[in-house]
């Protein structure tokens, strides 16, 4: 779903991101680890064209990202670390014109439901969005996701901000879609979550991949000893 | 998506506490300027019907009298209130409206509104033409300002921007949408004048026609707007630098550049002080014929050459009266003077109004203030004509008067008199202003113009959203 090749993003003597190789196919969750600046949002700012490369290709689901930006779209759903929604409309309304943005009409009762999977409580619904917590942005967010029905999910660091219990509910979300074959880019500092629902994990520093594992090749333990050395180093 | 961002956009933009406020009292304004225009034009009107009526009756009632007598007597002709100047009163406030004709002069109208008014009218009024032209605009900067810049300070955009959006389809639909409140109020406007207008009995020149084409110039006035403060909002960063870019805008086009238009107008093709061109009238008069001097150069050539003409000996000869003759081609002398000077005027006038259009580009409120006068027939040209209708009129009567005395008196005759019944047999004045073909002719740079800034507005505005 995610193929980069060599992508590397300067700005003048800084380099944010270093010839950077991911592959992440359906069904994958793929969690970015590293301190703040390490290029995990560049990576996803890269794929959602929000910059362009100084050199290197994107391809999403093999449509290069900044040849075809509005096409790659059809298929990525985008959750930011802060979602912001427009204050004056209720989240019935947000869910609607964002996923209009996407093509999709839905009506009143699947809306409902996407809300509702995203784990927003039923009184907030009709209630503008100037009274929402982050966390409850965040879900509608979600739900903007879940609507889009996409095939892969880009998300800088979602789960800052939710209580542990809205995070957990995250990660069985987050399974459930790997389950359906959604591939999945997700950038956190939360090695306990990455462990519990990734699939692969990287971690990087410095725009530098340094380190790939699978999830299951190592324990929980060990990942943080990897991902510690990593920073000392 | 086109769609769905307009129906977002006006709940946005009708939740807005400073569009409620603000269109509110637009609203307001406008109403109060019908009702006040509406109310006056009526008071017009009757006073132009019974001023009319009054002078027609003391012009017949004069009794038995000679016609150059009744020459000098006069009578007033009375301007009619244009039914659309209830939407654009233009210059009619500064211009007379009526006119004194009688021999040998031609008079400039008198009575203008605001000569009877106090000092204070120097500071405007509140009319229909002021809030159409320039609070709307105002209105359109509110709701506008921020369209883009919202999106950008609120984080919104990164979303709408992965929801796969593209900014061609954002930047129509929300130019459709700041749009769609001003479409509304202003066809309310319009409607609302037109049934006023329609309804009031014997309105002057009211058409439907105009009424659309004043209609469709304002629509097309707000759209040049609505994509400059859109394309000002797309540039900029943040909504603070939009509102007062946009604002600048509106200050620069709708204040400024009309002054420096008048300006330069003016040092360009100066109009002639009144003391010049009274005193440049009496000099061109002077060499010429009078009918009240028949021992002048001038007379005396005239009059051997129609003694050759009818080979007679003496002026008493001829088959009609001399005097009555000589009179009239007196008055046809100073017809021809006043004719030359007013056009010299007209032509210091047209060069004034050449140069306003050659700089009408760079302000949008300069071709719009031009047509929406032109076509309410409250400009300067319209009260031009109606001066010329009643020139034409008065060199009309005086050869009716000058003929009946040539006819029917004898050479040398003292004391002839017309029949009290005579004056009845005068052609009643009648004015009708100029048609919309004609007005938008002379108006057709102007239209251009106003059509150029909504293709150039737009092009600039669909070129800058391909990098927000």
């Amino acid at each position: 779903m995610i193929t980069t090749t060599n992508l590397t993003k300067k700005y003048g003597d800084f380099t944010a991101l270093n010839n950077l190789n991911l592959d992440i196919k359906p069904g994958e969750i793929y969690c970015l680890l590293g301190a703040n600046g390490a290029g995990k949002s560049t990576t996803i700012n890269l794929l959602l064209n929000f910059i362009q490369p100084t050199s290197g290709t994107a391809l999403i689901n093999n449509i290069d990202v900044t040849r075809q930006p509005l096409e790659t779209k059809k298929y990525l759903a985008y959750i930011p670390e802060n979602l912001m929604l427009y204050p004056s409309l209720t989240a019935l309304e947000n869910l609607d014109y964002f996923s209009g943005i996407a093509g999709k009409s839905l009506n009143k009762n699947t809306m409902e439901s996407f809300l509702e999977e995203a784990g927003l409580q039923k009184e907030a619904f009709n209630k503008k969005i100037k009274a929402f917590s982050k966390g409850m942005r965040q879900k509608v967010g979600i739900a903007i996701a879940l609507a889009k029905d996409a095939k892969l999910l880009l998300l800088d660091e979602p789960t800052s901000g939710l209580d542990p219990k809205a995070g957990n509910e995250f990660g069985m979300l987050l399974k459930n879609l790997k389950l359906k074959g959604v591939a999945i880019l997700m950038a956190t500092h939360d090695i306990f979550r990455a462990k519990e629902i990734a699939t692969h994990i990287g971690i990087m520093k410095h725009g530098v991949l340094k380190h790939q594992f699978k999830a299951n090749d190592l324990s929980l333990a060990e990942l943080e000893k990897h991902y510690l050395e990593t920073m000392n180093y | 998506m086109i769609r769905k961002t307009i129906i977002k956009e006006l709940k946005e933009i009708f939740r807005d506490g400073r569009f409620k406020f603000s269109a509110l009292l637009v609203i307001i304004l406008i109403a109060v300027a019908i009702v006040i225009g509406s109310n006056q034009y009526k008071n017009t009107n009757k006073q132009y019907e019974i001023s009319q009526n009054s002078e027609r009756n003391v012009w017949e009632n004069q009794g038995a009298k000679n016609p150059h007598s009744a020459a000098h007597f006069g009578t007033y002709v009375f301007k009619p209130k244009n039914a659309l100047a209830l939407l654009d009163q233009g210059v009619d406030k500064y211009e007379g409206i009526s006119i004194f004709l009688e021999a040998h002069s031609r008079n400039e109208a008198q009575y203008s509104a605001a000569g009877d008014q106090t000092e204070l009218s120097r500071f405007g009024e509140l009319t229909s033409d002021f809030i159409l032209l320039y609070v709307i605009p105002l209105l359109i900067i509110i709701i506008g300002y921020n369209s883009f810049t919202k999106e950008k300070e609120g984080g919104t955009y990164v979303l709408l921007k992965s929801q796969g959006i593209s900014n061609l389809k954002l930047a129509i639909a929300k130019l459709i949408a700041v749009y769609i409140p001003v479409f509304i109020i202003c066809s309310v406007l319009f409607l609302t004048a037109g049934i006023v207008l329609s309804s009031l009995s014997n309105y002057s020149a009211f058409s439907w026609d105009k009424l659309l084409s004043l209609y469709l110039t304002y629509l097309l006035y707000y759209l040049v707007f609505a994509q400059i403060v859109l394309l000002i909002s797309t540039s900029t960063k943040r909504s603070g630098i939009s509102l007062v870019s946009a604002l600048s805008f509106w200050i620069l086009s709708c204040f400024i550049a009309p002054k420096i238009a008048a300006n330069m107008a003016e040092i360009k093709y100066p109009y002639p002080t009144k003391q010049e061109f009274i005193t440049s009238l009496e000099e061109a008069k002077k060499g010429g014929l009078s009918g009240h001097n028949p021992w002048s150069k001038e007379a005396k050539k005239l009059e051997a050459k129609l003694l050759k003409e009818y080979n007679v000996r003496h002026v008493s000869e001829l088959p009609f009266n001399f005097s009555g003759y000589i009179m009239q081609k007196g008055e046809e002398h100073e017809a021809e003077v006043y004719f030359k000077a007013y056009g010299k005027l007209k032509e210091q006038f047209s060069n004034q109004a050449n140069t306003y259009k050659s700089i009408a580009f760079i302000s949008p409120f300069l071709p719009t203030r031009f047509l929406s006068m032109g076509i309410a027939g409250t400009d300067y040209e319209s009260h031009m004509s109606f001066a010329e209708a009643a020139e034409d009129y008065r060199i009309q009567t005086q050869k009716f008067l000058n003929d009946n005395n040539m006819n029917n008196s004898k050479y040398g005759e003292r004391g002839y008199k017309a029949d009290a019944s005579f004056w009845k047999t005068l052609p009643k004045f009648n004015y009708t202003a100029p048609t919309l073909d004609v007005i938008l002719k002379q108006q057709n740079t102007n239209m251009a113009v106003l059509v150029l800034w909504v293709f150039i507005s737009g092009l600039l505005l669909f070129i800058s959203t391909k990098k927000i």
